[in-house]
């Protein structure tokens, strides 16, 4: 027990210090590009994880929500002038408030129901955007969104318009976003979640309000995601409905998947290795995907707990046998 | 006005069968396994591609072409039940979903690398005759849809209610333990669902594809709209499935005619949410409390 909890914090330790000092290593702007975009997909997928990993219910709109809290933000800086740094919290509530809406109705039920309710509402968000062309400009998207806000601390001003410095703004936030994720998770709400997951009746029994915990979850993964989508969109400062399909809310879903429901390390070894290959692979798209398809079967198969499983497993494996041999 | 009516009405019961035919084998599926197959609709895209080879590379006679395509299908149904539905069954809901959902992103993939990712036309020999009445054009294809479909229907209940293997299916659906205690071999019950569920999403798929085109993504435009379906139904039950699937094909065409095209995905999605505040257990469905 020692060892896993001395291995992990050195795993934990290590990963910190690698993505801190990434930026300084001189590799090419196009793999920093590539990093933020993991970073922004671990927040989709740890978001992701929450309802479906935790709560067992699965969500196919979680790229709506990366684009409500994007669109959101960024209608609110460019019109209403508003600052990153309060436009970016109001899209993240504005995309929980949607998900409570949408959770109301369908997480009280036991089936399919609510994973059939977020692919239609997927699909109407995207229409949406696509339509709503007084506000969102259709498809041509919103071009322009300011860079966040320089912060002066005083003795020095930090700013946010170089891709170095959004990468540590994004990392910074993800490292926030962690802590708190650590703490819901291993709390009495993520105890009430798994139990819920794990036997929905029993759960009932001992008196947990199912359809408030599946809610609390599903307010709080759409609002993880809008928060991507903010900073998403001031850091590309340019969104249009081609990025939040239905297509991304797989891709996502394919992340946590392969990385492992229902761990915290899953999902952001899933974002990382498949944003990679995802950004580096274009040229085979078609082939990646008939690939993804049938993995995704065989893993949620053989291995439910995906990569992060069977890392788990080896490790405990490796020390059983260490104990045997002492 | 009433002309613009009518060609709605007919539109809408076209949309209505293929949603009616690739629901009743989603809704049995469900019943029956206890599987939300999330690739079903891609059997309704498959079974177009087949229906396709069949008319226009092998010159087959229209209603042979559909007879065979139903044929190829049910055999891929009952392939896709060992190797997917099986191993999947005793899995939770969740990962269920996520299989076949899994299996639907492989087959799309797969159909756009085999058929190319482009729409194809899929001319028949009913496509270009029409049928005049009153002022009001209808294409034969259009109507055949409509009246294949009845038909199809028409034999599916003869199937569940009058035939032996349909009271053995009526038996798993209702309580499959209690059938297996009398005998009933449950895999081949399945595999017949299976088959029965993928020739009839075979038969959607060559029915309106001469109507709209045929292309490797029309089975995911069309998966969100048949779940709704099902739900509306009451999930499992069949025919719910066929009225909801009727209803919400209506609903959708009188809206593309007389609002916008543009509303009417948002239109089955209300209903949808809609009919989970008030009647979660679907119009046609009643409520269960699930015992231990």
């Amino acid at each position: 027990m020692k060892n896993i909890l001395t291995a992990q914090k050195i795993g934990i330790v290590s990963a910190v210090a690698f993505a801190l000092v990434l930026p300084l290593l001189g590799f090419k702007s196009y793999y920093l590009h590539i990093a933020v975009l993991s970073l922004l997909h671990i927040l989709l997928a740890l978001g992701l994880n929450l309802i479906a990993g935790y709560a067992g219910q699965l969500s196919l709109a979680q790229a709506a929500f990366f684009g409500i809290g994007a669109y959101v933000s960024a209608l609110l800086m460019l019109n209403l002038h508003w600052s990153f740094w309060l436009a970016a919290p109001v899209g993240a509530v504005v995309s929980g408030l949607v998900a409570v809406a949408i959770g109301l109705p369908t997480l009280r039920l036991k089936g399919p129901y609510f994973v059939i309710s977020t692919m239609g509402f997927g699909e109407i968000v995207r229409l949406v955007f696509l339509n709503w062309e007084s506000v969102t400009r259709g498809p041509n998207g919103l071009n322009g969104i300011p860079a966040p806000d320089p912060i002066s601390l005083g003795f020095m001003t930090l700013s946010f318009e170089t891709r170095t410095e959004s990468y540590y703004l994004i990392l910074f936030v993800l490292f926030g976003v962690l802590l708190l994720y650590y703490n819901l998770v291993h709390s009495r709400i993520g105890r009430a979640l798994r139990a819920i997951r794990n036997d929905y009746i029993a759960a009932q029994v001992m008196g947990i309000h199912i359809a408030f915990y599946r809610i609390l979850a599903f307010g709080t993964c759409a609002m993880i995601a809008g928060l991507a989508g903010a900073l998403y969109a001031s850091y590309i400062r340019f969104i249009s409905p081609d990025t939040f399909t239905s297509g991304e809310s797989i891709n996502i879903l394919i992340m946590m998947v392969i990385g492992g429901m229902g761990t915290i390390i899953g999902p952001i070894i899933g974002a990382v290795f498949l944003t990679y290959l995802l950004e580096t692979m274009r040229v085979f798209a078609e082939y990646r995907l008939v690939i993804y398809g049938l993995l995704m079967f065989v893993v949620i198969l053989y291995m439910p707990q995906g990569v992060a499983g069977m890392l788990g497993d080896l490790w405990r494996r490796i020390t059983a046998h260490q104990k045997k041999g002492v | 006005m009433f002309q613009e009516v009518v060609q709605q009405i007919v539109n809408g019961l076209v949309l209505g069968s293929t949603y009616a035919l690739i629901a009743l084998g989603l809704t049995m599926i469900y019943g029956i396994l206890g599987i939300v197959n999330w690739a079903h609709s891609e059997l309704y895209m498959l079974g177009a591609f087949v229906g396709v080879f069949m008319v226009v590379t092998l010159h087959l006679p229209f209603l042979v072409g559909l007879v065979l395509a139903m044929a190829v299908m049910a055999v891929f149904g009952m392939a896709m039940d060992l190797l997917v539905f099986r191993p999947l069954r005793s899995a939770p809901e969740m990962n269920m979903i996520i299989g076949t959902l899994g299996i639907s992103i492989f087959l799309v993939q797969a159909a756009v690398i085999v058929f190319s990712p482009n729409p194809v036309r899929f001319p028949t020999e009913f496509s270009d005759s029409y049928l005049s009445f009153m002022g009001i054009s209808i294409t034969l294809q259009r109507l055949m849809v409509f009246c294949v479909t009845l038909v199809l229907i028409g034999i599916l209940n003869y199937i569940i209610k009058y035939t032996i293997v349909g009271k053995a299916m009526r038996a798993c659906e209702q309580n499959s333990d209690a059938a297996k205690l009398m005998g009933i071999d449950i895999n081949q019950i399945s595999l017949i669902t299976c088959a029965i569920g993928a020739a009839l999403a075979a038969a959607a798929g060559t029915l309106v594809g001469p109507i709209f085109l045929v292309s490797p993504q029309m089975g995911l435009a069309a998966i969100s709209k048949v779940f709704a379906v099902v739900i509306l139904g009451g999930m499992g039950n069949v025919p719910g499935a066929i009225w909801a699937a009727f209803i919400l094909g209506l609903a959708e065409s009188l809206t593309a005619g007389f609002l916008s095209s543009y509303y009417k995905d948002i239109v089955t999605f209300c209903i949808l949410i809609a009919v989970l505040i008030v009647k979660p257990a679907g119009l046609f469905g009643r409520s269960q409390i699930e015992k231990v």
